[in-house]
Parts: C-alpha cells; structure tokens; sequence
C-alpha cells in the first residue's frame, strides 16, 4: 500500500506542474486577446514611455520561458503576482476568500458524502421497495434543484422567515467554533443536499448490481448472512463506481460554491472571481485557477488511495 | 410502483422539453409581450391576468422573459453538450480500448482538465474571450470533454471487464468487432442517460454563472440574469421575484433527469432491478409430493416448479416443470444436459438461492429428515455451507475481488462453528493443502484475480468442504477450466467423496464425466427430467431418445474414426417452453411419431430406468443392440 500511495502521489507532480502551465498560459491568451495590462492602463497616458515602464516594471517584457520560470518560482513559494486592481499580492486576496469557501466545501462534503452512503446503503439492499421508492422520488427532487436554488430557499426560510441563522459574513473559527458553523451551515446544507442525492444513486445502483453478483450468490451458498452480504461482500464492490463520483463531486461543489457564496452574501472566492472578471483582473484569475485545480488533485489523491483499498487489482498492480 | 410513478412523469417532462423547444426556435408563440415592453410606473408589480409572473424592475413581463430565457436554455444545451459529446465520447472508447500507453497519456490529459471545476474553466475563458453567454458556453462545452470521455471510458472498461468473464464470447473476434458489436451497443443506454443528465448540468451551471455577472448581460432574458436581478431586489420586493426564473429553470432540469431515467428504464429490462431473495408462492407441501418423496434420501427434491415473469402481460415463462430427484447418503447423483435444459436453475432452487425475479410455484424439498420446503432465508442460512456445501460454475466470478481468498474462505467456518478466526485460519489452511494448492498460508492473503481458474475452483471446493457437509452440488465445477485442469478436479472430488463418504449432485454437460463419477443419473431436457436411471443403465440400455442422442455424441463413441466428425444433436434446447404441446423433444427427435406432438410424456418405469417418452417401451429393446458395443468402450 505504502508503495502505491507513493506511487500516486508521484504522479501528481507532473499533474500540478501542467495545471501551472495551463494557469500561466491564461495570462499569456488574455494578453493576446485583450492587450497587456500596460496597454490597457496606458490607454489614458500618452507618454511612450508608459507602456514599456509598467512592462519592465511588471517584468512581462521579458521572452515567456523566463517569465514562465519566474512566475512559477514564485508561485512555488506562494507569490501569486499583483492584482490589477487592488494593486495588493494576489495571494493575500485569494487567502482571504480560501477559507468561507474552503469550509463551505468541506462541511457540505462531510455531510453529504455521509448521508449519502447511508441512504443509499438502505435503499439500495431493497430495490424496488418502498423505501426505495421514497428516497429515489427526494432524490430526483435533490439532483434536480440547482444548489443555488435551494440556497435561496433556505435564505429565505431559514434566515428570512424564521430567523434562526442569518448568516451574512464568514465567521472565522477563532471566533468560535458555533459562530464559525453558524455561518456557513446554510450554504453548506444547499451543497449538501445534491451531493447527497448524487451519492445515493450511484450507491444504489452499483449496490443492487454488486447483489446480484456471482460472488455474493456464492456467498450465500456458504450461508452468509444477509448483513454481512451488503456489509462485507457488496458494499466494497459497490463503493468503487461511487468514489469516483464523488471525486467528480469535489470537484463540482467547489465550482457551484462559487455561485452559492453570491446567494448568502458570503465573501468566498466567487464573490473575489466574478469582480476579477468583470475587472479583467487575470492574475487573480490565474491565481484561483491554480490554488483551486490543486486543491482538487489533492482531494482526488485521497480517492485514489482510497480506491487502491477497496480494489486490490489497481493497488497491486500499480504498486 | 415506481414505473407507475414514472410513465406519467415521463410523458409531462416530455411536453416540458417540447415547449422549451418551441420558445427557442418561436418564443413569440407562448410570450404575452416582446422583452422591450417596459413602463417603470408598474415596477414590481405581483402577478396579474396580463402578466402572469408579475413585473420587475423596469415593469418589464417577468412571465415573456421567462419563455425567451429558454433560447438561451437550449442554445448552452447545444453548444456545450455538443462540444463534450463529439470529443469526449470517442476520446473515452479509444482510451478504454487501446489501453496501455494510449489510455494512460489520454487520461492523464483528461484528469489534468477534470482537476478544474467547469465553472472556474467558464470563468477564466469568459475573461479571455470577455463575458456572453456564448464564451460561457464553450467554456463549459470544453469542461464536458472530460465528463463524457470519463464516463465512457469508464462505462467500457465494465463492459469490457464483463467480456472477460465471458471469455467464450469474445474468442475469435477482433477488438474492433468486439467493440462494435459487444461493447459500444451497451454502452448507448450509459450514454443517452449521460447526455440528459450532462444537459441538467449544463443548464444549472450556465444559469448559475449567468447569476453571479459572469455568462449573459445583466439585462438579458436569461433565466440567471433574472436571478440575478432578483437576488439585488429581493430583500425588498420580496422572494416572489426568484419564482419566474426558478420555476421553468427546476422544470428543465427535472424533466432532463427524468427522461434519462425513463430512457434507461427502457433499455433494461423491467424484471432486472429485484430484491436478493425470490419469492415462492406455494408455501406447503401437497399431499401429491408426499407421494413422490423418497425419505429414505439424504437429500430429497419432489415436484419442483419455477416460473419467471415475463415483460407486460404474456404468461410467465415456465422454466421447470415438475422435477423430482433424490440422491442417498454417499451417492454420487449425476445430473446431465445441455445448456439450457435447466439444470442450473433446478440446483439454485433446490438449496433455496433461486436468483429472484423467479418464483417456486410447487414442490419439496426434504434434506436430512427436514421438510425445508417453506425454510426461511435465516433457516437455509444455517444449512447452506454448513450441511449443503455449493461449487459454482465460474470459479473467479464466484470469489468477491474486493476480499482476500483467506477471508472468504474462513467465513464458512466462522459463521457454521465456534472456531476463532485464528482457528479457522489454520483450518482454512488445511483445507487448501487437502485441495492440494501449494503454500496455502500465502496463498490465503493473496486476490481472487491472482488465481487461475483451476486454482480459484480448488479454492471453491475448499470453501464448500470446510464445515464437513453431507451433500455437495457442484454445478458444472470444470466447463471453465481447460481440459487438463478439468481431470484434475474430477479427481480430487472422487478423492474427496471417496475419503468424506458424503453426497455429490453433479450437474453436468458431459456424459464423460458423468461416466466417471456419477452412480445414479437423471437427464434433463428443457426444463423437465426425461430419464432416469443407475449410471450403468445410462450407459447400457439408454432409453430416452434424447439419452441416446447425448450418447452419441460423445467422443468416445467414435473413437477409432478419427475422421468423422462429431455427432451433434441437430436443433436446440427450446428456450420458451411451452408444456401443453405434447413432447418437448419432438422437434428434434428421430423416433418420433403423431401422437408425440399431441400428447405429454410422463416419467414412467421401463426395465429399470425411468423414462418420460411415449415409445420408450418399444425403444428400450432396440437400442440395446445399437448401443451396447460403444457402451463396453465407456465402462472399461
Ligand atoms: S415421446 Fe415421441 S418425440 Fe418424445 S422422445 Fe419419445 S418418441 Fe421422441
């Protein structure tokens, strides 16, 4: 195992050096397509000089490979550049939005990969039966509902209606660990409930077919238990085709958390990248693009390593 | 209950899809006003008869907006899903099935672009190509390259892992072929399912950047533009403003999932999604099985029934019809063939594990002095691997890939005796070394997929052996094993019978290895038993027309002609059996006359075989004289 992790963390180095150059060549097509950002800030200075200074300044004068090597030293060292329009380090900005959005990601996640595997668990043992009809009906209705959706519905129940939490700002954890929760358990539920509806329906399905099995009829035949065949025999089989949906899940919830940050108000990354956006601001772009694409490699490591686990094949053979 | 639940829904979510088409290739035929219709006087106003969703900021009909908000629904639709579909559907079947290198470089590239959520990937292209909706779109449509060649990838691997198993299908065709003809077919049900739900995702993503000022203009008629709007306005004006926008964008996406839904119901056929356990509707043993129940026998099987439903309203298919059988304590019970005579399904509901949909419509079974005929799933849980030991035919299948072999195999003995597992490690490594598998204490913490089939099928015997039982049905224990393995294992069962003096049924297709092992035989034919009979009056006197056809076929039989081909047995099994036309057999039978085709044959005593055939008295005496020189051959 020790072998094969190593091997899959290895793997990822080439991983992240490629989403660096994807990243950096963002800058360079955005120069092409709109100009550098001399260009653009000179537009009013007439001067000759002005554009070649804030070139030099800014050190985009240089060939790409230099200012590839460069840029990407820093980022090494987690300088990000300087973003055009606060001026200040690009990663002091998108340090600031890492954390509501990183927690709202990650509560979301904890909650609906948990419930998910335990709903589908019970209803995939019984295809077909009530139970099953029940959750498959709330979780079309889950899948369906855009997280946005239900986060303006909760917005609007929860904290509107009812007053309960009426969460405005990010509450950092040194602030306390319920204020912290408080204030980002409404956009993490609206995450939650389509992860949730996600999970269980890939769980069971891969789990009615993983019961239907040679292995577990011949499990049966050696008179194991009913428990101990979804437990032992099914749900690790099963767990396969849903890891990765839930890697594919990771990566979408830190997407769509984008979006449901603007619904609660909240100042994660989305509210910082759609002013980038409409400010033509690249390098915080960029900067996101990155810390966000390694943030999911190193989520989908875990999976991996959790699928070497269950699948014995993979692990052997690539360890 | 659910395809009740679901046709309707099917049919509405259709007609939703067919109005969305309409507003995008007409909108003015469902919009009450044109989008530049505004008069801020009437800013906010709530819903009304003229303006059915109510006004918003500029008084513009909130309702109109909503009906041209589909084009740009339908436009992302096409354009995203267009682009990831072209690309990532091939791009997945040739990484899945060139493998190696190819799939490895193609994966690689894929993950790198997976590791980007699509809506950071949309994001940083409209900031190249600047904001619209279009550049969003195709910053998705890029996005959806990586889904869909996942997927397939994925898809066809399963496919292709399933090919594996079924070895025998794939032999002799190339890769191309067995893609195109085995692989691809399969995986258009993922796919069209795949398609509906990657539009849902489309939707709710293009929306969702539209919402947040990256995708459509602010004042455009886009369903996330007014979501937009009304997020600026909705502490205000109230939450009523989200409504026009979030109904026809949950309607879209429901209806997307839905008819995926409805569409992969339709691929798979309805009885496939069934419980682990089949139902038996006759719970009692008639008086007409006490009859026929030998209680004498170890293990007794009297006039055993099973039905499988069938799609719509046809009559279930019957697949066995009144089989009864025993065999004795130390008896050998050969049951023989060919594939699809019902001799599999016969094993399965005997020992209670007949896969459901299939029902048990009559019969009993007696093992050991025990009426298990309504046993319970708990009650058979005690007998099966403990009293009743079971082989399968696929040696690896039948091994969970996720287990060590060492765990699998220790489970009988954990869940039948009060051995610890330290215990029942040492026991399982005796039983390994008894099935002669050499350095049994690693192999125990070695896969199922590190084992040949002939390893894996020791292994099998071993599991069935561990609690001792008194019977043992090996169901078809070496078809998948090559022909060396395949003596191998025969001989280490007539070795282990020998040693343990316990009960074998087994079910075969060759009458060679039922010449070998078997003393007493029963010859199965479309799901009924046609003859039965010592093993040595199978072989000397074979009655039954379909007995002496098996016969013929065998290779030993033409030995000493090596030119000849084999004799086969010209037709097939039929596969809908229908019981109340005289003589299943008849079709393919040489002997046959009219009043076979009228009236059913039942088991009746002939010399010493039971026979059910309406000539077996006047046959048994001729083939007497046809048989008896390839018979010396087969008992020597
Ligand atoms: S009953 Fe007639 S058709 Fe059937 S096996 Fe006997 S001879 Fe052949």
């Amino acid at each position: 195992m020790a072998k094969y992790i190593t091997f899959r963390f290895l793997s990822l180095l080439p991983l992240l050096f490629a989403v660096s150059v994807v990243s950096f060549s963002l800058a360079v097509i955005g120069e092409k397509v709109n100009g550098s950002i001399a260009v653009q800030k000179c537009a009013e200075d007439t001067s000759p000089t002005c554009v070649a200074t804030i070139e030099k300044n800014l050190g985009i004068d240089k060939p790409l490979r230099h200012r590839f090597v460069s840029w990407f030293s820093d980022a090494l060292q987690g300088d990000l550049g300087i973003s055009n329009q606060t001026n200040g380090p690009v990663s002091e900005l998108l340090l600031e939005g890492f954390w509501p959005t990183f927690s709202i990601v990650g509560l979301s996640l904890v909650l609906g990969v948990s419930l998910g595997i335990a709903v589908g668990i019970f209803s995939g043992t019984k295809p077909g039966g009530a139970r099953d009809t029940v959750t498959s009906v709330l979780s079309t209705s889950f899948l369906a509902t855009p997280s946005y959706v239900i986060g303006i519905f909760l917005s609007f129940l929860i904290a509107t209606k009812l007053g309960w939490v009426n969460p405005t700002r990010y509450t950092p954890t040194e602030d306390g660990y319920f204020e912290w929760f408080k204030s980002i358990i409404l956009p993490a539920a609206s995450l939650a409930l389509p992860t949730m509806a996600i999970i269980q329906r890939q769980l069971r399905s891969s789990m009615a077919s993983a019961l239907q099995s040679r292995y577990v009829l011949a499990a049966r035949a050696r008179g194991v238990s009913r428990n101990a065949l979804v437990a032992k025999h099914a749900l690790p089989n099963a767990m396969i085709p849903t890891l990765t949906v839930i890697g594919i899940r990771v990566a979408a919830s830190i997407g769509i958390t984008l979006v449901v940050e603007r619904v609660f108000g909240l100042n994660g990354l989305g509210v910082i990248l759609s002013d980038a956006v409409t400010n033509n601001d690249i390098p915080v772009i960029q900067g996101a693009m990155l810390l966000v694409a390694t943030l999911v490699l190193l989520v989908n490591l875990l999976i991996d390593i959790a699928y070497g686990f269950l699948n014995p094949k993979v692990r052997l053979e690539n360890g | 209950m659910q395809s009740f639940i679901r046709k309707p829904l099917a049919v509405a979510s259709s007609i939703w899809i067919f109005l969305l088409l309409v507003a995008f290739v007409r909108p003015s035929i469902l919009a009450t006003h044109a989008t530049t219709f505004s008069d801020t006087t009437f800013a906010f106003d709530k819903p009304s008869s003229q303006h059915f969703f109510g006004r918003g900021q500029v008084g513009e009909d909130l309702y109109s907006f909503a009906v041209y908000g589909g084009q740009n629904a339908v436009r992302s639709i096409l354009i995203a899903v267009g682009i990831g579909a072209l690309v990532g559907v091939p791009l997945g079947l040739i990484s899945a099935w060139a493998g190696g290198r190819i799939d490895r470089a193609t994966m690689w590239l894929v993950d790198l672009l997976f590791s980007i959520p699509v809506i950071m990937l949309a994001i940083a292209i409209v900031a190249i190509l600047g904001s619209g909706i279009t550049s969003a779109m195709v910053g998705i449509g890029f996005a959806m390259i990586t889904r869909f060649a996942r997927i397939t990838r994925a898809a066809a691997l399963a496919e292709k892992e399933e090919l594996y198993i079924d070895a025998a299908k794939i032999t002799g065709l190339s890769s191309f072929t067995t893609m195109r003809r085995y692989i691809f077919p399969n995986l258009i049900p993922t796919l069209v399912v795949q398609v509906a739900i990657l539009s849902s995702i489309v939707i709710l993503i293009g929306t969702g950047l539209s919402a947040i000022g990256v995708g459509a203009e602010r004042d455009d008629a886009d369903w996330g533009a007014m979501i937009l709007r009304a997020s600026e306005n909705s502490l205000s004006e109230g939450y009523w403003l989200f409504f026009p926008a979030c109904l026809p964008l949950l309607l879209t996406i429901v209806s997307l999932n839905l008819l995926g839904d409805a569409l992969r119901d339709s691929y798979v056929p309805s009885g496939s999604v069934t419980s682990l356990t089949s139902t038996r509707r006759t719970a009692k043993t008639t008086t007409a099985d006490l009859d026929v129940i030998d209680r004498a026998a170890l293990f007794s099987v009297a006039s055993l029934s099973v039905e499988f439903p069938t799609a719509k309203k046809q009559s279930p298919k019957k697949v066995l019809h009144d089989i009864t059988f025993s065999v004795k304590k130390g008896e050998v019970l050969g049951v023989v063939g060919e594939s699809g005579s019902g001799k599999s399904i016969t094993m399965l509901a005997s020992a209670g594990l007949l896969p459901a949909p299939g029902q048990i419509t009559q019969g009993s079974t007696y093992f050991d002095g025990r009426d298990l005929t309504t046993a319970t799933e708990k009650q058979w849980q005690k007998i099966r691997g403990n009293d009743i030991g079971y082989i399968f035919q696929e040696p690896i299948a039948s091994l969970n890939p996720a287990l060590t072999v060492g765990n699998q195999l220790i489970e009988p003995l954990l869940v039948h005796t009060d051995l610890t597992k330290k215990e029942a490690r040492a026991k399982a490594e005796e039983l390994l070394a008894e099935v002669r598998i050499p350095d049994p204490a690693s192999r125990m913490k070695q896969y199922p997929h590190e084992f040949s089939g002939g390893m894996a099928q020791r292994v099998g015997i071993a599991m069935a052996l561990a609690c001792e039982p008194k019977l043992l049905i090996a169901d078809e224990p070496t078809t998948a094993l090559d022909v060396t393995v395949q003596g191998q294992i025969l001989d280490l069962l007539s070795d282990i019978q020998t040693r343990r003096d316990m009960a074998i049924i087994f079910v075969t297709h060759d009458l060679g290895v039922i010449a070998e092992i078997a003393d007493q035989v029963i010859v199965m034919y479309a799901g009924q038993v046609v003859e039965q009979a010592s093993a040595e009056n199978i072989f000397s006197s074979p009655t039954h027309p379909y007995t002496q056809a098996l016969l013929a076929t065998m290779p030993q039989n033409h030995s000493g002609d090596v030119d000849k081909p084999l004799t086969v047995i010209e037709g097939t099994v039929p596969s809908q059996t229908s019981i109340d036309a005289g003589c299943q057999f008849a079709p393919r039978c040489t002997y046959v006359q009219e009043q076979c085709t009228v009236t059913l044959p039942t088991l009746t005593l002939v010399g010493g075989s039971t026979v059910a055939c309406l000539r077996a008295e006047e046959l048994q005496s001729e083939v007497v004289n046809l048989t008896v020189s390839s018979t010396e051959k087969v008992t020597q």
